[in-house]
C-alpha cells in the first residue's frame, strides 16, 4: 500500500487539535507555535503532493478508497487533480499564513481559536479532495461551525449579527444540497435495479451524468439546489450580503481565510460538481448566471468606490472579483475556466493579503474608517508600499497574477460572445477608481488629526508580519510571470470539464 | 545582435530593484546606479537601434527573440517576445536619449529632496516599462508596457504625494487612461478571437492578406485608437496632461512630453496595416487629431503657469501627429515624434531651470527679465521655442511641413487649413512663454530676485545636449524633405500600407506646391513671433519693432476687441475638468451611494426580513405549545374532525 498522502494532508492538523488539547491553555505561546507547527507540517506535505503530482495525464492521482457505509454505497473516497491539487495547496498556505497573523492580534482564548483554525483546515481540505458526494457534504457542513465560532467569539462588536446571518443563510444553501444529493443518489440507484453501489461516487455519477442517464428534471431541481448553496457561498448577486457583514466582524486571520478559501469552496464545487452532474441544467441557466456574474462583477465595484470602512471595501471588491470566476466557469470556454480558476488563487493571494494588510492598521489604530486615515506613506512607508503592491495587484496590472487570469476570463467570453466582455470591461476604471482613491485616502496627504493624534503607536511594519505577506507576494509576481505553472496543471481539468459539460474543446 | 535587445529594458529594471530596495541606505549616491542602468541601456538601445536602422547586422527589416511562452492556456497563447525594426529603432533613440538626459538632469534637479531615491527607483521602472512597451512583439506585452507606463506615471505625478493636489492629479491621470485602456484590451481580444494570434508581425500579415473582415478592421482600428487616445492625451481624454504637471519637472519632460505620451502614436503608427486598412478611422484619427491640436493651442495662450502652457503644447503637437497618421502621412508623424521628443523635452528641462532659479516659482505672471540672470537656460530655451514655431531650418520647420504638406497633397485640405492656424498659434504662445518669461521687466518676488542663479552643470548640460538635435535633426535625418535618411529608415515599415492605400508618395517639389505651402507657413509663423514680441517683448527700435510689456497683455487685448468669451473659455479650459467633475465625481459619485442604498435597503433588507418572519413566526406558534393537556386534547379533536370532513367530502364525490 502506498502512502496515503491525502489523508495524512488532511488530518495532520486534526493530529494537532489532539495535540492541543493536552497542553493547558495557560502555556499560550506553546499553543500558538504548536498550531503553527502542525499547519506548516500539513503546507509541507501539500508542497509534496504538488511536487509529486503527475502533470500529464488528467483523472484523478492519489486515489484513496475505504468503504465507509456499504449499505449506501458510501466511502471514504479521497482523489486529486489539477484543480483540486491547488487548491489544497491554497489551502494550507494561506492556514499557516492566517495562524502566524493571529499571534499578536488573539490574546484571548487562544486554545480555542487554534483548535477552531485547525478544525477549519481539515474540513477545507477535505472538500477539495471528497470524490464521495456524501463526504464531500460532510467536510463542507465542518467548515461551517469553527468558522461560525472563529466570528462569533472572536470578531468585533456585532459579531453575533454576522455570525448568525453567515450561518443560517449558508445553511439553508446547505439543506438544500443536502436533498438534491440524496435525490441524485436515489435517481442513480433506481437506475442501476435498486442497487446503491456507486451512487455517491463522484466518478461513476459522473460517468452515468455524462451518458444522459439523469432526467432533465431531476437534473434542473438538483442542479438549482446546488448552485444555490454554491452561489451563496461564492457569494454571487444577489446571495452576497452576509459576506461584507462577515468580513467586517471577523478577525483578520477569519476574513483571510474567509476571502482565501471558504469562497473558493463554492466556485470549486460549481466546477466539480453542478455542471459536470447536471449538464443540461447547466446550459439551461448559463445565460442568467452569465448575467448575475456580469452584475456582480460591476455592481460590486460600483459599490466598493463608496465603502466608508477598509475591511467592507474589500470585501464588496471579493464580490466583483468572485464575479469574474463564475463568469469564467459558464461561459463554457477552456480559456476562461483557465482563467476562472487562476482568478480564484489569485483572489486568494491578493485578498488575502489585503485584508492582512489593513488587519495591520485596524491593530496600531483600533479603527478602520477611512476618512479617518491619510498619510500613512509617511507614517509608515514600508506597509504603504506594500499596501500599494497588492492595490495594483487587485487592480489587475500586468505583470503580477491577477491580470493574466482576469485577462482569459475576458478573451474566453469574448470568444463566446462579445458583449459578456463589452458589459463588464468597466470594471477596469471602476476597480481602478475604488482602489486607488482608497489608497490615496489612506497613505497619501498629510497625517490625518486622527492618527495624529495616535503618537507613537504608528510603527511600521514589523517582520513577523513580513513573513505573513511575503509568500503572497511571491507568488503574485511569479504567477504573473510565469502563469504556466498553473495553467499546466489545469489543462486536464478544464478539458474534463468541458467534455462533462459537453462542449467540444479546441488546443 | 537579437540577443542584445533584452538587456535594454532589463538593465534598467535591475536599477529599479537595487534602487528601490536599496536606495534607502544609499543616501546621497541613491542616484548612482539608476543613473549607470540607463547610460548601459543607452549605450545597447544605440547599438541596436544602429543596426535596425541600417537594415542590416542580424536584424534587416526586422528581427526578433523570444523569451518564454508567458501565457499558454488553453485556447489562449502569448509570449514573453521582443521584436525590432526600424521605427523600434526610431522610438529607442528618442526614449533612451532623452531618458538618459533627463535622468543625469535630475541628479541635479531632485539633489535636496529626501525622496531621491524613490525618484530614481520610479525612473527605472518607467524605463523599463517604456522600453517594454516599444520592444513588445505581441499586443499583450505592449498592454503590459502600456499599463506600467501609466503605473510610473501614476507613481511619479504623484511623488511628493502629501500635497493633495499631486495625489488628485496622479489618479486622474491613471484613471483616465484606464478609459482608454478599456478600448485597447477589447481590441486584443477582438484581435485574438478573429485571428487566432497576437504577435503583431502575424497579425499584420494576416490583415494584409484580408484575414479580417472591413467591418472587424474597422473596429480593431476604432478600439485601438480609443487606446491612443487615452494615452497620448487626445480629445477627450485630453484632461488628464495638464493636471499631470503636478509631477517633478524632469517627470513631465521625460514621460509627459518626450516618451510616455507618444505611445499612442507609436501604437497607430506600429498598427499602420490594421488602420491603412480602415480608411473610415484614418479620417476620425485625423479628426482628433487636428481638433485637439487647436483645441490645445487656444488654451495654452491664456495660460499663465509655465509648465501648463507646456503641458497644452504637448497636446497641441501630438495632435499635429496623429493628424499626420489619419492623413497617411505616417513617415512625418514619427518625425515630428521625434524632432517633438527632443524641443520639447528640452524646453521642459529648460522650465525645470527656471522654476528651480526663481524658488519654485511656476507663474509667469512672477517671472520676466530672467535671460541675463540665466543665459544658458534662455539661449537653449530660445532654440528650443524656434524649432518648436517651425522656423527654418530647425527640426520642427522640416517635421511640421511634412505634416502639413501630407494633409494638403492627400486631399484633407480643412486639416491642412486647422494645422496651418495651429502653426501660427504655437508660434504665439510659445514667444508669450518666452516673453513672460525672459523678456521684459522683472516681476519676481525681490527678495526671491537675490538668490536667481544659473543651474549647476547636471542640469545645463543636458539642456544644451537637448539643443543640438532641435536645431539638426531635421537638417540631418529629415532633409532633403519626404526623401531624407528617416524615409529611407522607415519605408519598409510603411511602405506595404502606402501601396495599399493607393498613394505613392508625390514628389516633393521646392518650385511647385510644397514650396508654396512652406512659404505661407513660414510667413505666418515669422507674424505670429512678432506679435508675440510686440506684446510680450521689449523695445528693439534699430528693427523699428516696438513693444509695451505686461504680462496680463491677451486678456487686455481680448477685452479690447470684445473677444473676451474666447479668452474665458480659454482660461477655463474650455470647462472640460468642469463637465467631467459634474458628470463622473457628482453624478457619478451619487450613483454609486444609490446602488449602494439599493443594496443594503432592498437587498439585504429582504434577507433579514425573510430572517424577522421566520423569527416572529416561531414567537408566535410558541404560543399553541401551552403545556395544558386539555388545549392539546381540543387541537387533536379539531384535527380528527376536520379530517373526518375532508375524507368524508372526498368520498361523497
Amino acid at each position: 500500500m502506498t502512502l496515503p498522502i491525502l489523508s495524512l494532508i488532511t488530518f495532520t492538523p486534526l493530529v494537532g487539535v489532539l495535540a492541543l488539547t493536552v497542553i493547558p491553555s495557560r502555556h499560550e505561546e506553546i499553543v500558538r507555535r504548536t498550531a503553527l507547527g502542525f499547519a506548516l507540517v500539513a503546507w509541507g506535505l501539500s508542497l509534496l503532493l504538488l511536487v509529486a503530482f503527475a502533470f500529464g495525464p488528467g483523472g484523478f492521482q492519489f486515489n484513496e478508497t475505504v468503504d465507509w457505509i456499504p449499505a449506501f454505497g458510501i466511502q471514504y473516497k479521497l482523489g486529486v487533480d489539477g484543480l483540486s491539487v491547488l487548491m489544497v495547496v491554497l489551502t494550507t498556505t494561506l492556514t499557516w499564513i492566517s495562524i502566524l497573523a493571529s499571534f499578536g492580534p488573539i490574546k484571548e482564548r487562544v486554545k480555542g481559536y487554534m483548535i477552531s483554525f485547525l478544525v477549519l483546515e481539515v474540513g477545507m481540505i477535505g472538500v477539495f479532495i471528497a470524490l464521495d458526494f456524501f463526504l464531500f457534504y460532510i467536510f463542507w457542513e465542518i467548515v461551517l461551525v469553527p468558522m461560525y465560532l472563529i466570528i462569533g467569539i472572536w470578531g468585533g462588536s456585532n459579531r453575533i449579527y454576522a455570525t448568525m446571518k453567515f450561518v443560517l443563510y449558508t445553511l439553508v444553501g446547505s439543506l438544500l444540497m443536502l436533498v438534491a444529493i440524496l435525490a441524485t443518489a436515489f435517481a442513480f440507484q433506481a437506475g442501476h435495479g435498486g442497487s446503491w453501489a456507486g451512487a455517491f461516487d463522484y466518478g461513476q455519477l459522473q460517468a452515468w451524468a455524462a451518458g444522459g442517464h439523469f432526467a432533465n428534471d431531476l437534473q434542473i431541481l438538483a442542479f438549482l439546489a446546488l448552485f444555490l448553496a454554491f452561489a451563496i457561498k461564492v457569494p454571487m448577486f444577489p446571495f452576497h450580503t452576509w459576506l461584507p457583514d462577515a468580513h467586517t466582524e471577523a478577525p483578520t486571520a477569519g476574513s483571510v481565510i474567509l476571502a482565501g478559501v471558504l469562497l473558493k469552496l463554492g466556485a470549486y464545487g460549481l466546477i466539480r460538481f453542478a455542471v459536470p452532474l447536471y449538464p443540461f441544467a447547466a446550459h439551461t441557466f448559463a445565460w442568467p448566471i452569465i448575467v448575475l456574474s456580469v452584475v456582480a462583477i460591476v455592481y460590486g465595484a460600483i459599490v466598493s468606490i463608496v465603502q466608508p470602512d477598509l475591511k467592507r471595501l474589500v470585501a464588496y471588491s471579493s464580490v466583483s472579483h468572485m464575479g469574474f470566476v463564475t463568469l469564467g466557469i459558464f461561459v463554457f470556454s477552456a480559456t476562461a475556466l483557465q482563467g476562472a480558476v487562476l482568478q480564484m488563487i489569485n483572489h486568494g493571494l491578493i485578498t488575502g493579503g489585503l485584508f492582512l494588510l489593513v488587519g495591520m492598521v485596524y491593530e496600531r489604530t483600533h479603527d478602520r474608517t477611512i476618512a479617518k486615515m491619510g498619510g500613512l506613506a509617511a507614517a509608515m512607508p514600508i506597509w504603504s508600499t506594500v499596501f500599494g503592491f497588492f492595490i495594483l495587484a487587485s487592480a489587475g496590472l500586468p505583470g503580477l497574477s491577477g491580470f493574466v487570469g482576469e485577462f482569459l476570463i475576458f478573451v474566453g467570453s469574448f470568444g463566446v460572445a462579445p458583449v459578456i466582455a463589452l458589459a463588464s470591461i468597466v470594471v477596469m476604471v471602476l476597480a481602478a477608481t475604488y482602489l486607488l482613491w482608497m489608497f490615496q485616502r489612506v497613505a497619501f496627504g498629510a497625517l490625518s488629526d486622527f492618527l495624529r493624534g495616535l503618537g507613537g503607536h504608528l510603527t511600521d511594519i514589523s517582520g513577523t508580519e513580513l513573513v505573513t505577506l511575503a509568500p503572497l507576494a511571491i507568488g503574485i509576481v511569479v504567477l504573473g510571470l510565469f502563469p504556466s505553472l498553473v495553467l499546466d496543471l489545469l489543462r486536464g481539468p478544464a478539458q474534463s470539464f468541458l467534455a462533462a459539460a459537453g462542449v467540444a474543446v479546441g488546443g | 545582435m537579437t540577443y542584445l535587445i533584452p538587456l535594454i529594458p532589463l538593465l534598467p529594471l535591475a536599477g529599479f530593484v537595487v534602487t528601490g530596495l536599496l536606495g534607502r541606505q544609499m543616501g546621497r549616491e541613491s542616484h548612482q546606479i539608476a543613473v549607470w542602468a540607463v547610460v548601459a541601456s543607452w549605450l545597447v538601445a544605440m547599438v541596436v537601434a544602429f543596426a535596425a536602422l541600417a537594415h542590416g547586422f542580424g536584424i534587416g527589416d526586422g528581427a526578433g527573440i523570444t523569451l518564454w511562452n508567458w501565457i499558454p492556456a488553453l485556447g489562449f497563447k502569448a509570449e514573453m517576445g521582443f521584436y525590432v525594426d526600424a521605427l523600434t529603432g526610431c522610438l529607442l533613440i528618442v526614449v533612451t536619449t532623452i531618458g538618459m538626459l533627463v535622468h543625469i538632469y535630475s541628479i541635479g534637479y531632485m539633489a535636496h529632496d529626501p525622496g531621491k531615491w524613490r525618484f530614481f527607483a520610479y525612473l527605472n521602472l518607467f524605463m523599463f516599462s517604456m522600453l517594454l512597451l516599444v520592444l513588445a512583439d505581441n499586443f499583450l506585452l505592449v498592454f503590459a508596457g502600456w499599463e506600467l507606463v501609466g503605473l510610473c506615471s501614476y507613481l511619479l505625478i504623484g511623488f511628493w504625494y502629501p500635497r493633495r493636489s499631486a495625489a488628485e492629479a496622479a489618479k486622474k491621470a491613471f484613471l483616465v487612461n484606464r478609459v482608454g485602456d478599456m478600448g485597447f484590451a477589447l481590441a486584443i481580444m477582438a484581435i485574438w478571437t478573429q485571428l487566432g494570434t497576437l504577435n503583431m508581425q502575424a497579425v499584420f500579415k494576416l490583415v494584409e492578406g484580408g484575414g479580417l473582415s472591413s467591418t472587424w478592421v474597422a473596429v480593431v482600428a476604432l478600439l485601438l485608437f480609443c487606446g491612443a487616445v487615452g494615452k497620448s492625451a487626445q480629445f477627450p481624454l485630453h484632461v488628464w496632461l495638464p493636471d499631470a504637471m503636478e509631477g517633478p519637472t524632469p517627470v513631465s519632460a521625460l514621460i509627459h512630453a518626450a516618451t510616455m505620451v507618444n505611445a499612442g502614436v507609436y501604437l497607430v503608427a506600429r498598427c499602420n496595416p490594421i488602420f491603412g486598412a480602415a480608411p473610415g478611422v484614418m479620417v476620425v484619427v485625423a479628426a482628433i487629431g487636428i481638433f485637439t491640436a487647436i483645441l490645445a493651442a487656444s488654451i495654452a495662450f491664456t495660460q499663465t503657469d509655465i509648465k501648463r502652457v507646456l503641458a497644452y503644447s504637448t497636446l497641441s503637437q501630438l495632435g499635429y501627429m496623429f493628424a499626420s497618421l489619419g492623413v497617411g502621412a505616417w513617415t512625418a508623424a514619427i518625425f515630428h515624434l521625434m524632432s517633438h521628443g527632443f524641443f520639447k523635452g528640452l524646453l521642459f528641462l529648460g522650465s525645470g531651470s527656471v522654476i528651480h532659479a526663481v524658488g519654485d516659482e511656476q507663474d509667469m505672471r512672477k517671472m520676466g527679465g530672467l535671460a541675463r540672470k540665466i543665459p544658458i537656460t534662455y539661449v537653449t530655451m530660445l532654440i528650443g521655442s524656434v524649432a518648436i514655431a517651425g522656423v527654418p531650418p530647425l527640426a520642427g520647420f522640416f517635421s511640421k511641413d511634412e505634416i502639413l504638406g501630407g494633409a494638403f497633397k492627400s486631399g484633407f485640405l480643412w486639416v491642412w487649413a486647422i494645422g496651418f492656424v495651429v502653426a501660427g498659434m504655437t508660434a504665439f504662445y510659445m514667444f508669450r512663454l518666452m516673453g513672460m518669461t525672459f523678456w521684459g521687466p522683472s516681476h519676481v518676488d525681490p527678495e526671491v530676485e537675490q538668490h536667481i542663479h544659473e543651474s549647476p552643470l547636471t542640469m545645463t548640460r543636458p539642456l544644451i545636449l537637448l539643443a543640438l538635435p532641435a536645431v539638426f535633426l531635421g537638417l540631418l535625418i529629415g532633409y532633403p524633405p519626404e526623401s531624407g535618411l528617416l524615409h529611407q529608415w522607415l519605408a519598409p515599415v510603411f511602405e506595404a500600407t502606402i501601396a495599399a492605400g493607393g498613394r505613392t508618395e508625390a514628389a516633393y517639389s521646392f518650385l511647385g506646391i510644397d514650396g508654396g505651402l512652406a512659404i505661407v507657413t513660414t510667413l505666418l509663423v515669422v507674424t505670429a513671433i512678432v506679435a508675440a514680441w510686440r506684446l510680450f517683448g521689449v523695445d528693439m527700435p534699430a528693427i523699428g519693432l516696438h513693444a509695451e510689456p505686461r504680462p496680463d497683455r491677451v486678456r487686455e487685448v481680448s477685452a479690447r476687441r470684445g473677444l473676451d468669451f474666447l479668452y474665458r473659455g480659454s482660461s477655463a479650459k474650455w470647462w472640460f475638468d468642469d463637465l467631467n467633475n459634474l458628470l463622473f465625481v457628482v453624478w457619478g459619485g451619487r450613483l454609486a451611494g444609490a446602488v449602494w442604498w439599493f443594496d443594503r435597503v432592498v437587498i439585504d433588507g429582504t434577507v433579514n426580513g425573510i430572517g424577522t418572519v421566520t423569527t416572529q413566526a416561531g414567537l408566535g406558534l410558541r404560543r399553541v405549545q401551552t403545556g395544558h393537556v386539555q388545549n392539546y386534547a381540543l387541537g387533536i379533536a379539531i384535527g380528527l374532525i376536520a379530517m373526518a370532513i375532508g375524507y368524508f367530502l372526498i368520498a361523497v364525490r
